[in-house]
């Protein structure tokens, strides 16, 4: 199906800043660019070029913002006017039909809402993106081209696309399954594709990858089989800085890393995305092979089911094929392979006060009936001594209260979690957390007034402290009281 | 087979010929003079005695040692029972003397009745569910502080058949699955007023134990969801589902097409159903055998009639509390040919012409119940003295026009009568009287506010049956103490009477009742004429007294309570609500009667604080039920209250 179709919405993203996982501002930054592009004929040959040539693509970018031309900042900067008295005549409008727009639904209104906001957006991505053509980059051929050539070289001798694909790499190449809210689609959005692909990965990421795609059936031979080797996939980091050797999970993040080890780093294009993928273009329907042998997603097994994204090929084998490492601290007896599962559990552990004598627990006591009506020999067990009770109970029932608190608080973040801690590492957030204001400073992007947005900066691995500090910190008006125990 | 002296008597007989003998012996009196023949008899009954029902704790260890074939062991009579004991009985340490006799005792052991052992709890259940392993019936009935954690305790007895959690008051869903999954043989299960129970639990339940024949879900707030469930259980015969509210006719339909075996329903006092509801469970059931529908129908409906008719092996029906169609009776009369119990008590439409009708062809009635069937006569009780000659039970409560000429028909012709509830008939007389003392066999006798009848009256029941073991003369105020006499000298099996409000009854008469040994339960409440010297006598004479109200007897004093403390060992319950007893007294009776389960003892205008408090540490490890005038909750100390919390009793405050 076409992107285009199963992503009607149009600059919806300040609904969806909130949820927004994805914490790097250049990602932010290539998404947004792309109407202005759009607007902007002179640069639509950047977006035309395929995601395998990305570092052709930052290259050729690269050079066109190197030589600095006056005239062309005049054509930039009168098309800014042009666009802002557009604008102008749109909200006049708006307001002009006030009056009619009462009977109507609440859609349009909301769709004209979107219409504005996305073309203000765009004029401020045009701004940043003049005034950043003004700065000196000398290096920004190399700087921009190391990441994705490293990452180019990570995946060495498989099949997978670059510094793009990784980094979108659990974005669905056909958003199968994914549901997205209904909003007409009344403007041309064809050429975001940026922005559509994220509004993918918020929804995709919602849930389960590997359940996701339990119901699609793509015909054999119709799609293009990749298969990472074990390493790959358990690997923490897969790019690499070339200065310092600090690994990363994430491109974005080597990128804003980049930006310390001088200034050639920190000019848009080097902390643009390295390519663009255009969306008008049909591209080749990928899907991943586990690699081990005998498993039922292995692409040499009879009923091969292929995976979908490489986040489910990495989920898949550490549920279906690792040991469960990580113990749940509370209950000391559930373990996961994937510390997101172990998060969603944390989530209501304790909370499942319906046990079975064999561990399981549930939250629902027609599921344990269930269970015990299913399997030989298991009953419900009973709590432990009432003498336990009075103390016990209210001591955890104040720490679960809290604890769902900050739940419901990360609620929005749900997909988040899972997907960040997935792909960053620990000393990402480490960053992260240090700064979130710097983190978006060099473009000022706080200044916009995007609701939310400081929350982008997750702490993914959050211990109860740095969640809170970020809490704290952020612009949530969560009650500071929720912090302490 | 031991030696033993070939006398040319009894005792020349061999063991198993004794054996024989002895098993025959029904009654417990006659099996106790039996051992106390002589050392050979008692031997005898050692060896071939399987139940046991024991009243007083202390002397269990011994007959435990006694009895090496018990089979069953009834603990209900008994208070104290608790986990410490328990776990004494079934320790194998010890003296060295008892170590083999303890730990035997349990391996045969098939059945346990635990009835209002308020005292045990979770671990003394396990221990004793895990010594024996062929347990096979347990009754746990009226343990209200029982929950999941007595149900996981009993879930260790794998064998177990029988249950009854009636009144298990903390039973949940939780402790019914432990149960479920636990005992897979269950058979009969009663889960009467386990008011925490769910369709889930019963679910699981059906699941789980298949073979279950008897279930009683009576009181419960279950759902159709749950006759659901019950309606795959294959093998079950008998269904309660009494006051269930919240099931209604949709329930019934499951029914109908499950329990192919269903013999007998019982879905009396269930507000939901309707005759549409019944008659899904009669179509689906051509068999059934007992049809209690009480108090849920309006009205007897001809549909529901129509249907019933095709119950060819109907032995019970009750529809109590419904309007009846007057050819109803003839309908029932020509098709349920097998009926032996009918129950039409508070119908309306039950007429003389009706009941001549029906018994003209249920000939093989046996109990029949006609309380508050005000409209019939002496033509009615006639008719069916006719032609039901085998009826043993019949109930007249309120069936004010039936005159002396009624029990005349009855006593010249229903001779097996056994039991008869003429409370309330003003029509009885001492005539009447004796017409129905012609049937000897007669052990049950209600006379209840029949103001007509007197001494004379009852001299002709003492002087000819015999069997009476239950006697009830409240308020037959002219009734004195030379009917006593009769009564004492005539009726010695006598076990129940009330003389409630039979004012002319003095301290002579209840000198006459001191003579009835086998009374054990005596309510004679308000008897303004008898003292000290009367209670006396009484708890002298009725060894066996076991309940006594003496409620409002306020002339009473402190000399017959000494005697009550001294005599009535095995006192049971007492009510001495508004008597004049001391605070010694008090203390003396409760401290005294170590069998002591209940008292009530409200308004004791000469009871102190002080009383009250010394009487109830007198008796708090044994004591289960107390009532107490509220007003005593915040004199007494915290201490005494949480050692009877403590112990499993309940304080009901008034």
């Amino acid at each position: 199906m076409d992107l285009k179709d199963k992503v009607p919405r149009h600059a919806s993203f300040t609904q969806h800043q909130q949820k927004w996982e994805d914490p790097s501002i250049l990602d932010y930054s290539r998404r947004i660019e792309s109407p202005f592009l759009a607007f902007n004929q002179t640069h639509t040959s950047q977006i035309k070029v395929p995601v395998q040539h990305g570092v052709v693509n930052e290259l050729v970018q690269a050079s066109k913002v190197q030589d600095w031309d006056p005239s062309a900042m005049l054509d930039n900067l009168s098309f800014l006017e042009q666009k802002i008295h557009q604008l102008q005549d749109l909200v006049h409008l708006i307001i002009g039909r006030k009056g009619q727009v009462l009977g109507r639904p609440d859609e349009l209104v909301v769709q004209q809402q979107q219409l504005v906001t996305a073309d203000l957006t765009s004029i401020i991505v045009q701004l940043i993106s003049t005034a950043g053509s003004l700065l000196p980059s000398g290096k920004h051929t190399l700087s921009a081209a190391t990441p994705s050539l490293e990452q180019s070289g990570q995946f060495g001798g498989v099949v997978f696309p670059s510094a793009q694909g990784l980094n979108d790499g659990f974005q669905p190449q056909n958003a199968g399954g994914c549901k997205v809210s209904g909003l007409p689609n009344s403007v041309d959005i064809s050429r975001k594709n940026g922005n559509e692909q994220n509004h993918i990965i918020e929804e995709h990421e919602l849930k389960d990858e590997e359940d996701v795609e339990e119901g699609e059936s793509l015909i054999p031979g119709t799609y293009e089989i990749l298969q990472l080797e074990k390493e790959e996939i358990l690997a923490p980091h897969t790019h690499f800085c070339t200065i310092c050797g600090k690994g990363f999970k994430r491109d974005a993040n080597l990128r804003m890393h980049m930006r310390g080890h001088g200034d050639e780093y920190k000019t848009p294009g080097a902390l643009a995305k390295p390519n663009k993928e255009s969306g008008s273009e049909p591209t080749i329907i990928k899907r991943y092979s586990c690699p081990y042998t005998g498993c039922k997603r292995n692409k040499d097994h009879k009923k091969f089911q292929p995976l979908k994204t490489i986040l489910c090929v990495k989920n898949h084998y550490k549920r279906t094929h690792c040991d469960k490492s990580y113990i749940c601290s509370r209950c000391n007896t559930k373990k996961f392979s994937v510390i997101a599962d172990l998060k969603t559990h944390e989530k209501h552990c304790g909370k499942d006060k319906w046990l079975c004598s064999c561990g399981t627990t549930f939250s629902r006591k027609d599921k344990l009936f269930g269970h015990i009506a299913l399997f030989q020999g298991h009953t419900p067990a009973i709590p432990l001594e009432e003498a336990k009770a009075p103390a016990g109970p209210s001591d955890q029932g104040d720490s679960n209260h809290a604890a769902n608190k900050v739940g419901s608080m990360n609620f929005n973040f749900s997909s988040n979690v899972s997907s960040e801690s997935e792909v960053q590492s620990s000393m990402d957030i480490k960053g992260n957390v240090d700064d979130p204001a710097g983190y978006f400073s060099p473009l000022s992007f706080d200044t916009c007034n995007f609701g939310g947005f400081h929350e982008f900066p997750r702490p993914p691995f959050d211990d109860s402290e740095s969640n809170l500090a970020f809490l704290l910190s952020g612009s949530c008006n969560y009650p500071h009281t929720s912090g302490e125990d | 087979m031991p030696p033993f002296q070939s006398n040319k008597n009894i005792l020349s007989l061999t063991e198993d010929l004794l054996v024989r003998i002895y098993e025959i012996l029904v009654s417990e009196s006659d099996r106790k003079s039996f051992r106390l023949a002589c050392r050979e008899f008692l031997r005898i009954d050692s060896l071939t005695r399987k139940h046991l029902r024991i009243l007083r704790i202390e002397f269990l260890p011994v007959l435990l040692h006694k009895y090496p074939r018990l089979q069953s062991l009834d603990l209900s009579a008994c208070p104290r029972i608790e986990d410490g004991v328990v776990s004494l009985l079934l320790s194998q340490v010890g003296p060295a003397s008892n170590s083999l006799r303890f730990g035997n005792w349990t391996r045969g052991l098939k059945s346990l009745v635990l009835s209002r052992a308020t005292g045990l709890r979770f671990s003394g259940l396990e221990m004793l569910a895990r010594a024996c392993p062929c347990l096979e019936s347990v009754d746990v009935s009226y343990c209200c502080g029982f929950g999941d954690r007595e149900a996981a305790a009993l879930s260790f007895a794998v064998g177990l058949r029988e249950l009854n959690m009636d009144k298990c008051l903390g039973l949940t869903d939780v402790g019914l699955a432990k149960i479920a999954v636990g005992c897979l043989k269950l058979e009969k299960l009663s889960l009467k007023w386990c008011m925490e129970i769910t369709d889930l639990g019963v679910d699981l339940l059906c699941k789980k134990c298949v073979d279950l024949k008897f279930l009683d879900v009576s009181y419960l707030k279950v759902t159709n969801e749950s006759l659901h469930s019950i309606a795959s259980l294959l093998k079950l015969e008998a269904l309660g589902l009494m006051a269930c509210p919240l099931i209604d006719d949709v329930g019934l339909q499951f029914i109908e097409r499950g329990c192919p075996l269903l013999k007998a329903i019982d879905v009396s006092r269930c507000q939901g159903l309707s005759s549409s509801g019944l008659m899904f469970v009669v179509r689906g059931h051509g068999n059934l055998l007992e049809l209690n529908a009480g108090y849920c129908l309006s009205e007897l409906s001809t549909a529901l009639l129509h249907q019933i008719k095709n119950l060819k092996h109907l032995e019970v029906i009750r529809i109590d509390g419904a309007r009846i169609p007057e050819s109803s009776f003839q309908v029932i009369s020509a098709n349920c040919k097998s009926l032996v119990e009918i129950g039409v008590s508070k119908c309306v439409g039950v007429t003389n012409m009706g009941l001549m009708r029906l018994v003209s062809g249920c000939i093989n009635l046996r109990v029949l119940n006609l309380t508050c069937c005000h409209s019939i006569t002496d033509a009615a009780i006639s008719a069916i003295a006719n032609s039901c000659r085998n009826l043993v039970c019949l109930k007249l409560e309120s069936c004010n026009m039936i005159t002396e000429k009624g029990l005349c028909q009855l006593g010249s012709f229903c001779l097996l009568l056994e039991e008869i509830d003429l409370t309330d008939c003003c029509g009885v007389n001492d005539k009447g009287l004796e017409y129905l003392s012609r049937c000897s066999e007669l052990s049950c006798l209600k006379l209840g506010l029949c103001s007509n009848i007197s001494d004379k009256g009852l001299s002709y029941i003492s002087s000819n049956c015999k069997k009476i073991h239950e006697l009830d003369l409240y308020r037959c105020t002219g009734i004195g103490d030379d009917g006593l006499d009769s009564l004492s000298s005539g009726c010695k099996e006598l076990k129940k009477l009330n003389l409630s409000y039979c004012n002319e009854v003095s301290d002579r008469g209840l000198g006459y009742i001191g003579r009835l040994e086998e009374l054990c339960d005596l309510e004679m409440r308000a008897l303004n004429k008898i003292t000290g010297v009367g209670l006396e006598s009484v708890a002298a004479g009725c060894k066996r007294l076991a309940d006594l109200d003496l409620k409002h007897c306020e002339k009473v004093d402190d000399l017959g309570f000494w005697a009550l403390a001294y005599y009535s060992r095995n006192l049971r319950q007492i009510n001495l609500s508004y008597c004049a007893i001391s605070d010694m007294a008090l203390c003396l009776v409760m401290g005294n009667l170590t069998r002591l389960q209940e008292a009530k003892l409200v308004h004791l205008c000469n009871v102190t604080v002080e009383g009250f408090e010394l009487a109830l540490r007198a008796c708090c490890i044994r004591i289960k039920k107390v009532k107490l005038l509220a007003t005593l909750r915040f004199m007494l100390s915290a201490e005494i209250l949480e050692t009877l919390h403590a112990r499993g009793c309940i304080i009901r405050w008034d």
